[in-house]
């Protein structure tokens, strides 16, 4: 196992040092466009631990990350009495919130499984939206909040786009070394042991109960830093910012990334991000087949492309980003593990 | 050494040459002028984009009879499905990676608002915005850089208001409304129109965006005997309305708000309640009889077909494409009002000076008015109503100028 640990640790430290590097050979818009990846990002490791490692499916994160970029609006337009408060701060009280949120919703999760417990996540993303235009005169209804642009702080000598880089990358890293450390270890045994039978994890004392509504919590608790930033980042919420969908193209994000594979998300997280913003460019591609010859430009054209592309992702991909580099990689690195 | 010298000087030169040279206006290049906008292309608002493909077509039209005093304008509109969210990322595309002298058009009430105070801040005109909430245009103090284009909503429901005192006699209202900013600023201006007979609103409900259908809500409005309903609903919802208030055999006089008169989905209600149906009207409808043979109307269809992308014999007869023609044409005046070398202040400054007669996409006689402090451009409109498959204005230009 050792070898293992050593693998996936300088694994990690490229991972940091390509962050690090990569503002340097890209454009500032781009930076920011990376940025919204690493938002997705961060939700998806969320999901993922909920998902991909307890096996219990949400179909209601966006409503999470919901959560949190109201959290981020509330506190640094509002304030609290009065006493506004910077947007940098908000990030983790958002997360704790949204945290909150989501063990309240893990409690009920504990009696439903599969099906079930998908059509009441689904629910809460559905109703969510109800909120604000509920409690206008607090959380801005439709009109919605304007926060202000985002800005580095302590006199940082960087663009915004390249501070908003920064920092949802340095917290993605540090999240993502967070949920390395936690399913690697006990809690991630845990709840493997639940995805593949909650009957036999039972008889071997894993505590049902405190492992699925942690599950909940820890996964609410990831999207609700997203939603923070996203908020951050667009300086500005309303209930379209969360629309439904959302919650959709993180699960769609999942199943790209991989249900297992952490690293593998970001290709998820991409995925999601440059389908919906850049179908003109995955038009252009397929232009290149033969009879073919999409506008880009004409309603309705995009979203088929997202159906289209996500399709043929899924056919070649069954088993996502992660999969695949497990098969790439893993005749070399099995031997590592198998000899310690 | 000898080299090393060569190369400092030259280099030395390019860089003073370099500074003399007056600081360029974003967007404005010898042959160019990029413009951008942000509208729904997928999602449920998808159609609404047309507007910008209108407004495409029409630039390249101008392009090829030789631009804006030479230069072509570049206009790149990009897809936010009606997320704001996206919206945002989208404008800050635009002013950063594609380098706009304004954004224009873009489509939406929280869409606009949630750019609003980063393009105020950023000093880059957000230009005609596709939406007719008031606060685009009154709240200029604030916003110097925002201006509005179509009549504000507000202002429209007063009309329906002075219509009903004028020539409904002993009328009962309902009112079903959206239950957000646009259905409330409807509902604002009709109880301002009725002055005096506000008490004739016998009953008003509101329904939420996300509801499944208004027919509930018809009900209840149904059973207060009214004889006057306001649609005051986006899309599908108005297109329910009008199926409910068939399938109840409810008989009242209904007016139905201007962005949810669009001939194609008044064609396809039941008739029995769609005939006799009054709203507002700015643009001259591609698909009105009264248009068959107009200049304006020729011109847009020719344009659409030469300049359109993937364009069918349905678009030429829909009204969101000559919107975007009809603003476009604005723009343009506006770029040459600008003067020959524009830059983003003198953009703004000819956008609150216009006085634009003619536009061939809208009404005839109407004349599109801005000062510094009046910051509607399109106030003059004209009621119409339904019959036959088609709607018919009727009675004069009339005047929707806030305060």
């Amino acid at each position: 196992m050792r070898s293992r640990l050593w693998l996936e640790l300088s694994g990690f430290t490229l991972l940091a040092l390509a962050v690090a590097a990569l503002p340097r050979f890209i454009s500032d818009f781009r930076a920011r466009e990376l940025a919204i990846v690493g938002m997705y990002f961060i939700a998806l490791i969320g999901l993922s631990i909920l998902t991909g490692y307890s096996g219990q499916i949400s179909l209601g994160h966006g409503a999470f990350m919901a959560i949190g970029g109201y959290t981020t609006a509330v506190l640094s337009v509002n304030g609290v009495y009065g006493h506004q408060i910077r947007d940098l701060w908000t990030i983790p009280i958002a997360g704790v919130i949204a945290g909150l949120a989501g063990l309240l919703v893990g409690v009920p999760a504990l009696r439903l499984s599969g099906l079930y417990l998908a059509l009441i996540t689904f629910g809460i993303a559905v109703s969510f939206p109800q909120l604000p235009k509920k409690f206008d005169h607090f959380l801005g209804g439709t009109t919605g909040k304007i926060l202000d642009l985002a800005k580095p702080p302590f006199g940082l000598a960087t663009t915004p786009n390249n501070w908003m880089y920064y920092l949802t990358w340095g917290i993605a890293l540090v999240l993502l070394g967070a949920a390395w450390l936690l399913v690697r270890g006990k809690t991630g045994r845990a709840l493997k042991a639940i995805r593949d039978s909650e009957v036999a994890a039972a008889s071997s004392g894993v505590k049902l109960a405190t492992y699925k509504t942690l599950a909940f919590g820890i996964s609410a608790f990831y999207a609700g830093v997203a939603g923070s930033l996203y908020a951050i980042a667009n300086a500005y919420v309303n209930p379209d910012v969360f629309p439904i969908i959302l919650s959709v193209y993180l699960v769609v994000g999942l199943a790209v990334g991989g249900l297992e594979s952490l690293v593998g998300l970001i290709a998820g997280a991409g995925l999601i991000y440059f389908l919906q913003n850049h179908a003109d460019t995955v038009a252009r591609w397929i232009n290149q087949l033969p009879a073919l010859n999409l506008d880009p430009k004409q309603p309705g054209i995009p979203s088929m492309i997202f159906g289209v592309v996500l399709i043929v992702v899924m056919l070649l991909l069954p088993t996502g980003a992660g999969g695949v580099a497990r098969r790439l990689f893993g005749s070399l690195t099995t031997r590592f593990y198998t000899r310690s | 050494m000898r080299v090393i010298f060569v190369c400092a000087v030259v280099a030395a030169v390019a860089v003073t040459s370099a500074g003399a040279r007056p600081v360029a206006t974003p967007g404005v290049s010898a042959t160019e002028i990029r413009l951008g906008s942000s509208v729904p292309l997928s999602g449920e608002a998808a159609i609404a984009g047309n507007v910008a493909r209108g407004i495409a077509a029409y630039f390249k039209y101008v392009n090829d009879k030789g631009g804006v005093f030479g230069r072509k304008i570049t206009f790149t509109y990009l897809d936010d499905g009606y997320d704001p969210g996206r919206a945002v990322n989208n404008t800050i595309r635009l002013i950063q990676q594609e380098q706009v002298l304004a954004v224009f058009s873009s489509l939406g009430t929280s869409n606009n608002l949630a750019v609003r105070k980063l393009l105020n801040d950023a000093k880059v005109p957000q230009l005609y915005v596709a939406s007719g909430a008031t606060t685009f245009g009154r709240d200029y103090k604030k916003y110097p850089w925002t201006l509005g284009y179509i009549p504000p909503y507000s202002e429209e429901g007063e009309l329906y208001g002075r219509y009903v005192v004028k020539n409904i006699k002993k009328p009962k209202i309902a009112v079903l409304y959206q239950n957000d900013d646009y259905g409330r600023d409807l509902l604002g201006g009709l109880k301002r129109g009725l002055g005096s007979k506000v008490k004739s609103i016998v009953a008003s409900v509101g329904y939420d965006p996300t509801s499944a259908d208004v027919q509930p809500q018809v009900t209840q409005l149904k059973a207060s005997k009214a004889n006057v309903l306001m649609v005051f609903a986006f899309g599908k919802f108005s297109l329910q309305a009008f199926n409910a208030v068939s399938r109840l055999a409810w008989k009242p006089q209904i007016f139905v708000n201007d962005v949810s008169s669009a001939s194609a989905l008044m064609a396809i209600v039941p008739q029995s309640a769609a005939n006799g149906a009054i709203s507002i009207v700015f643009g001259k409808d591609p698909a009105a009889p009264l248009w068959r043979n107009d200049k304006g109307i020729k011109l847009f269809q020719s344009i659409l077909r030469k300049y359109g992308s993937s364009v069918n014999s349905r678009d030429l007869q829909d009204g969101y494409f000559t919107t975007g023609m009809a603003t476009a044409y604005t723009m343009v005046d506006t770029l040459k009002k600008a003067g020959k070398n524009p830059t983003r202040q003198s953009v703004m400054n000819a956008a609150t000076h216009l006085d634009e007669k003619g536009n061939p996409f809208v009404l005839p006689g109407i004349v599109i008015h801005t000062t510094p402090s009046s910051r509607f451009p399109l106030t003059q409109v004209r009621l119409q109503r339904w019959s036959a498959n088609a709607w018919h204005p009727f009675g004069k230009l009339i005047t929707a100028r806030p305060g």
